[in-house]
């Protein structure tokens, strides 16, 4: 039996890239397959080519030209969630987000897609989330049609199923839109309570602004609660994660100029997003922009302002007094708090000072709930089999509401517990941190910011001595 | 036996070390006499024997302390009997390295005792360890009651030095505690019952002697309630070296008293202070269950264990053992006694029952001379093993009853690949034929 | 001919199809390429289809077509292993068992779980968690590896020090032989009739057939654990306290050594708290009952501190535990940090032999000029230097081998072995005259005729080529046949 054994072939000098962009990082990967269980897309399919190894040879295949961008090459790597939860594990450290981001772009290049996907990519990047205006009209449409009964008719008239894929699980997915109350802009200038803590400026969101108003309000609520003077630069407009993520390489640097443009002049001492895809992104500016002498400094200098919501609350004790919130909860990580921001602890910490919240840990709580940015609309079939393993588990915690921490994974979560027919409320934390306060100054305080919930979270394995 | 081969023979051992005749006595089996034995004192000449033997297609029994040398069916046509006896030496010990390597010869008393010396012991308690060779009892699969915690040859043994049928020395495995190099051949040689090469010495994995150790023995009234303090022992933090239980013929036999219902046996190891707590707390859950006057056994009586079921019934007629599902013990003891005293038999059982291995002896009922046919318990012993998925072995029995009940279970369909591995390493079926499962 | 072998391959497709289903066939060359190495990447070989069944019927039709085309057909894992043991045969079949990953049933009274063969080794004490129990073998990549390439390999693992390798834990096993039979192998019971073949399937490293259900033991999780971190100044004061440790009559769960470049290493990883100017430290972790931990864990700190080490504590807790044993088990990995290759040896010696082994294993690199980092089993002896390399430079790659096999001999030389658990696979096949002579090596080959006789299954592996057969024993040195550039024939 001949069994053909060949040896590493030459390495093609010189730089390795995906549309301009370095996936050097391929060359960190050792091939260990630490990776394969980690990933979700690997643990559904059992396939390599859709494990992180897997995809990280396929670039590197790519990059060295050892393979052309095939259609079933570029599926794998389409395939790929980008929730990073490989990094996390990585122990060699490849820089995997940067990779998938690298090649995505690259496959926007080569293959650009059909008419439809062209025109969805148009309306949605080069359209809407480039202008928040835009995108306010489109939600003012939106809104029209959810409460006209048109949407009605187009989900029980069977017309849903007359829609291109994507478009189909767009409809299915969408929120419905807050009233335009709901949707205006915070003000300006939200004075801090109390002792003054810090200047912190908010991210409002492109789509967060329009679909979770409330968030950012509560948000600044409890910020203010905690001494922080909140500014609200109104010029911003979207991060660009969204570009990046989708390939839209060009536009994602234009907005990620724009923005970080924007929050200098606010001068604050950080930059706080409670949006997780966009917070993971916007600490990535620093290495989007090296390449760019005039802005790499700036965007380092930028990126290092920039922190989640929990991870700053988190940094002190909550100031009280909270009151009780009566309740069980789970907590799911996004991934791009968890993988993305290596976030896990923080977010617990603060459930943990709740009165009354009791809290279950989740079975995968790290995995993606297959929202991931655009994907559930790119990808809905992968976006489906993830979600319902996710609320496999949620469900299975038996806990009154998730609580998360970013709008993609409320919206994929909650259309998932609702087509389970499942009553579990979905939040974001800073919601239940509002929640909290509210209890509180409606006189059912304990008084005592910190909690003694730390129960909830049980450890793991034999006793340690 | 023709007498060219007796004089090779007697030219290549020396004629002393040539048994024949009547000083085969302690060699016959089920009254089968062998042609000669022989015995080698290295490994050139066991390859000398064989190669003899094998040139003359005579069978060849390799033997130990012949301990286990009744286990299976005799030979089909007499032969040479091999004797190891002569090969006894501790080739290597490293305390360092927790290891020794020992020809096959050594007893396991007299490995233990040269290895106490040093402070480390072969975890491994095998019956009649003064007669029981290291060689035998690897070939024979042979444990104790400490297996509980420390397993059996296949948890000890690293690596085994054969001859084989066709006189080629072969080593497996090696002398460090891992290794994964190449096929396992030790486990192939574990419980091979001498079929498909001698062994002529074998490196094992030692440990320290522990600080203390302690037997405690716990009288209950039903055996079922002992059965129900195993479970409980097993999923509490205990962590004993041996779980023992006997039924009331068999704790008699033990000595530790008289027309008891049944007892657990319980060994322990380790500090000092690990040993009392572990005590006081198999007091407590005894207690709770129905146990009484847990009180601690010399240790002489740890030999008294596995043979146990052998002793109380004087002279079986039959020794079956059993491979159970830990679950199942205390039920097929108590069936099995059932159904054997229906027929007008007696039993005692004892059993290492954390691991579900169990060990039945049976004689007729003195009141009863003329019993029903012992064919027909074993044969129900037999299914009542495999109604649980478990398996059973008539260890020991009379030639006429082996013709009626197998010795060995069935191996199915694995069966065949055991008869190609017998094929390949023993082309000319000189080794044991006959002795073993599916034929071999 | 070309066209020929295209028709061919097209109805082979469409038969594995009818078998696996459509979307259970990978035949794209694009694909394929995710499975051309296992975790060792210096080799790598292509094959032409790709399977995945989900049962044993169709492991067992998958066999008999490959038997009866005389296709060659190799069972993989994750594909974690570290020496090209299910490296594929060119042309061949792929037999993936990723989707083979379910926790058939768990008898918790009886301490057994039945498995299929995908199922991630870590994800088995995950199941088994919630009620108190563990499966012990516990190989450094168990979050990603699985147990049926456990069986293959016997893996082994920090924790096999005190609880044995995998074939330890296995009981029995329903085995798709190389001709396509469904044959059980032992079973739930501690023994069977017969020759222990479970025994000599686990280890065969997938050349016996492919297991595809598999009973293992499971154990009660000890009531405490306490673990040990002893940091040293001096590689050999390490070494001596592991000899201290063993004669004052402890045998800890496990003792493991890293070195300075690999604490590196993994504290750029993660930040495990391993102090990075250490020449070395020791992490040794005891487990079992409450009562008297303290006392054996004080027999231990002093073996370290007689032994020299500047510095021994105790994890606080389980969460410094985990991390410490984070940094531990994805060493291997974060030498990605620090080079672009690495290539593991998985050398075994008596640990008596430590301090001089270690020195020898330096020098030997060194005289290569090449850096290796010392990451290993010390409890066990079962040593894994990791020679780091770059394969871009010319020639590197050849000096790797030529270190690599020269500390395989020094292993032999001392008594050792030349594989502790990562196995022979490729590899290291030409290394088995090292340490095995003809007569051992026919033996076994014997023994694989008995299993697997078309040699269909998982052709090439552990078997040194003919070559290197005919020179035998304490031969010199040959050039590994992969250190020849590009395409070399092994049969």
């Amino acid at each position: 039996m001949a069994h053909t054994v060949q040896a590493q072939p030459p390495v093609a000098a010189g730089r390795l890239a995906l549309h301009g962009l370095s996936v050097e990082g391929v060359n960190q990967c050792v091939h260990c397959g630490l990776c394969l269980a980690s990933c979700p897309t690997f643990a559904e399919l059992g396939t390599e080519m859709d494990s992180p190894r897997g995809r990280i040879f396929l670039i590197k295949a790519l990059a060295e030209g050892r393979i052309a961008l095939g259609a079933s090459t570029a599926g794998h790597l389409e395939l790929c969630l980008d929730c990073r939860a490989c990094e996390t594990v990585c122990p060699a450290g490849v820089p995997y987000g940067r990779l998938i981001e690298a090649a995505k772009a690259e496959i926007e290049r080569q293959r650009p897609g059909g008419v439809l996907r062209r025109a969805f990519r148009w309306l949605n990047f080069g359209l809407l989330l480039t202008s928040p205006w835009r995108l306010r009209l489109a939600a003012t449409v939106l809104r029209a049609y959810q409460t006209s009964g048109l949407g009605w008719l187009v989900r029980r008239g069977g017309l849903a199923r007359l829609l291109p894929g994507t478009l189909a699980a767009g409809e299915a997915l969408l929120p419905p839109l807050p009233p335009a109350r709901e949707r205006a802009a915070l003000p300006p200038r939200i004075p801090a309570e109390g002792a003054r803590r810090a200047r912190v400026a908010m991210l409002t969101g492109c789509i967060q602004s329009v679909v979770f108003g409330a968030h950012n309000r509560a948000t600044a609520r409890v910020l203010a609660r905690n001494g922080c003077d909140v500014v609200v630069p109104e010029a911003q407009g979207c991060c660009g994660a969204l570009n990046a993520h989708g390939g839209d390489h060009a536009r994602a640097l234009a907005l990620a100029r724009h923005t970080i443009e924007v929050f200098e002049a606010a001068a604050a001492d950080a930059v706080v997003v409670n949006t997780s895809g966009c917070g993971a992104h916007m600490k990535g500016y620093g290495h989007l922009l090296a390449d760019d002498p005039a802005w790499a400094e700036r965007a380092r200098r930028f990126a290092a302002s920039v922190v989640d919501v929990a991870e700053f609350l988190a940094q002190e004790p909550l100031r009280g007094p909270l009151g009780p919130v009566p309740m069980t909860v789970t907590y799911h990580d996004p991934c791009h708090v968890v993988h993305g921001q290596k976030i896990r602890s923080e977010p617990r910490r603060l459930l943990a000072q709740i009165p009354g919240l009791s809290v279950v840990e989740l079975v995968e709580s790290d995995w993606c709930c297959g929202s991931a940015g655009i994907y559930n609309l790119t990808q809905p079939a992968m976006a489906t089999r993830l979600l319902r393993r996710k609320i496999g588990h949620v469900v299975a915690t038996g806990a009154e509401a998730v609580v998360t921490a970013n709008p993609g994974c409320i919206l994929q979560i909650r259309a998932g517990l609702a087509a389970h027919g499942a009553t579990t409320r979905v939040l974001h934390i800073v919601e239940l941190l509002d929640q909290a306060y509210g209890s509180a100054s409606r006189g059912g305080a304990s008084g005592e910011a910190s909690g003694e919930m730390g129960r909830g979270s049980a450890s793991r394995g034999g006793a340690s001595t | 036996m023709p007498d060219a081969l007796l004089d090779g023979l007697r030219g290549l051992v020396g004629p002393a070390n040539v048994l024949t005749g009547i000083e085969l006595g302690p060699y016959v089996i089920e009254g089968r006499t062998p042609d000669a034995a022989v015995f080698p004192r290295s490994v050139a000449e066991v390859v000398g024997v064989l190669a003899l033997a094998t040139e003359a297609e005579l069978p060849v029994v390799p033997w130990g302390g012949g301990t286990a040398a009744a286990v299976g069916l005799p030979a089909a046509r007499a032969g040479i009997v091999l004797g190891l006896s002569r090969m006894t030496r501790l080739v290597e010990h490293e305390p360092g390295d927790l290891t020794a390597t020992v020809e096959a010869g050594v007893t396991v008393a007299g490995l233990q005792s040269a290895l106490r010396a040093r402070g480390q012991w072969l975890s491994l308690d095998p019956p009649d360890a003064e007669r029981a060779t290291v060689g035998g009892v690897v070939a024979a699969d042979a444990s104790g009651p400490r297996r509980h915690l420390y397993g059996t040859p296949r948890d000890l043994l690293i690596g085994v030095t054969v001859v084989t049928a066709e006189g080629a020395v072969v080593r497996g495995g090696g002398k460090v505690v891992k290794n994964v190099a190449g096929y396992d051949l030790p486990k192939l040689f574990i419980g091979s019952y001498g079929t498909l090469g001698v062994v002529v010495e074998a490196t094992v994995k030692l440990r320290p002697l522990p600080d203390a150790e302690r037997l405690v023995c716990a009288s209950f009234d039903r055996l079922k309630d002992a059965g129900d303090a195993v479970r409980a022992l097993m999923s509490s933090d205990l962590v004993p070296n041996a779980v023992e239980l006997l039924d009331g013929a068999a704790a008699a036999a033990l000595g530790a008293g008289a027309g008891l219902g049944a007892a657990l046996v319980v060994g322990f190891d380790g500090l000092d202070e690990q040993v009392v707590w572990q005590c006081d707390e198999l007091a407590r859950l005894v207690t709770s269950l129905g146990g009484r006057d847990p009180r601690a056994l010399p240790p002489e009586a740890w030999a008294r264990l596995a043979p146990a079921a052998r002793a109380a019934v004087g002279q079986p007629v039959a020794v079956m053992s059993f491979a159970l599902l830990p679950t199942q013990v205390t039920e097929t003891m108590e069936q099995g006694a059932n159904a054997a005293r229906a027929r007008g038999f007696h039993t005692a059982w004892a059993a290492h029952a954390s691991v579900g291995v169990v060990s039945a002896a049976i004689a007729p009922e003195p009141a009863r001379p003329e019993p029903a046919p012992l064919a027909a318990v074993l044969a129900e012993w037999r299914e009542m093993a495999h109604a649980g998925g478990g398996r059973a072995t008539l260890e020991w029995a009379p030639l006429a009853v082996k013709a009626q009940v197998p010795v060995w279970d069935d191996p199915g369909a694995a069966g065949r690949i055991m008869q190609r591995i017998k094929r390949e390493f023993d082309p000319r079926n000189v080794l044991n034929p006959g002795r073993f499962v599916a034929g071999i | 001919m070309a066209a020929l072998a295209e028709f061919r391959k097209a109805s082979l497709r469409r038969e594995l199809e009818s078998i696996v289903g459509a979307s259970a066939v990978l035949t794209d060359p694009d694909e394929l390429l995710a499975y051309e190495s296992d975790g060792l990447t210096m080799l790598r070989a292509l094959a032409d289809f790709v399977v995945f069944p989900t049962s044993a019927e169709h492991v067992s039709a998958v066999v008999r077509l490959a038997n009866r085309e005389g296709v060659p057909f190799v069972a993989r894992g994750a594909g974690t292993g570290l020496s090209g043991g299910c490296l594929p045969a060119e042309g061949g079949i792929v037999v993936s068992l990723m989707r083979m990953n379910r926790v058939l049933e768990v008898d918790y009274e009886n301490q057994i779980a039945v498995v299929e063969p995908g199922l991630v080794n870590l994800h088995l004490s995950w199941a088994v968690g919630r009620r108190g129990y563990y499966y012990a073998p516990d190989p450094s990549s168990q979050q990603a590896c699985t147990v049926g390439g456990n069986i293959a390999n016997n893996s082994g693992g920090p924790h096999t020090l005190k609880y044995g390798v995998t074939t330890n834990h296995v009981l029995g096993l329903e085995v798709v032989m190389p001709d396509g039979e469904i044959v059980w192998l032992g079973g739930r019971t501690r023994a069977s009739a017969g020759y222990d073949l479970v025994g000599v399937f686990v280890g065969s490293e997938g050349t016996f057939g492919v297991a595809t259900k598999i009973v293992v033991r499971i154990l009660k999780k000890p009531q405490a654990v306490k673990t040990v971190l002893a940091v040293f100044d001096e590689i050999d004061q390490a070494s001596a306290a592991v000899s201290a440790i063993i004669a004052r009559g402890l045998v800890p769960a496990a003792v493991e050594m890293i070195d300075q470049l690999t604490i590196q290493a993994v504290e750029d990883a993660f930040d495990c708290g391993y102090p990075r100017d250490a020449a070395a430290a020791l992490l040794v972790e005891l487990d079992g009952l409450t009562v008297g931990m303290e006392a054996q864990a004080e027999r231990i700190v002093q073996a370290c501190r007689d032994s020299g080490a500047r510095e021994v504590r105790t994890a606080r807790d389980e969460a410094e535990r985990q991390l410490l044993w984070k940094g531990r088990k994805s060493a291997f990995g974060a030498y990605g940090r620090i080079s672009p290759a690495y290539m593991v040896m998985d050398g075994v010696i008596p640990r008596t032999k430590l301090p001089y082994v270690l020195r020898r294993v330096n020098d030997i690199v060194a005289a290569h000029g090449l850096r290796v980092g010392n990451v290993f089993h010390a409890g066990d002896g079962n040593l894994h230097p990791n020679i780091l390399y770059d394969p871009r430079r010319a020639g590197e790659e050849a000096r790797v081998l030529a270190a690599g096999a020269a500390i395989m001999r020094l292993c032999a030389e001392v008594g050792g072995s030349i594989s502790g658990e990562h196995g022979i696979g490729l590899e290291k096949a030409d290394f088995m005259p090292f340490i095995f002579s003809p007569d051992d090596l026919a033996l076994m080959q014997r023994l694989k005729n008995a299993f697997n006789s078309s040699g269909l299954c998982n052709p090439g592996k552990i078997f040194p080529t003919s070559k290197s057969c005919a020179e035998v024993g304490p031969a010199a040195y040959r050039p590994h046949a992969i250190e020849e550039k590009g395409l070399a024939q092994r049969f």
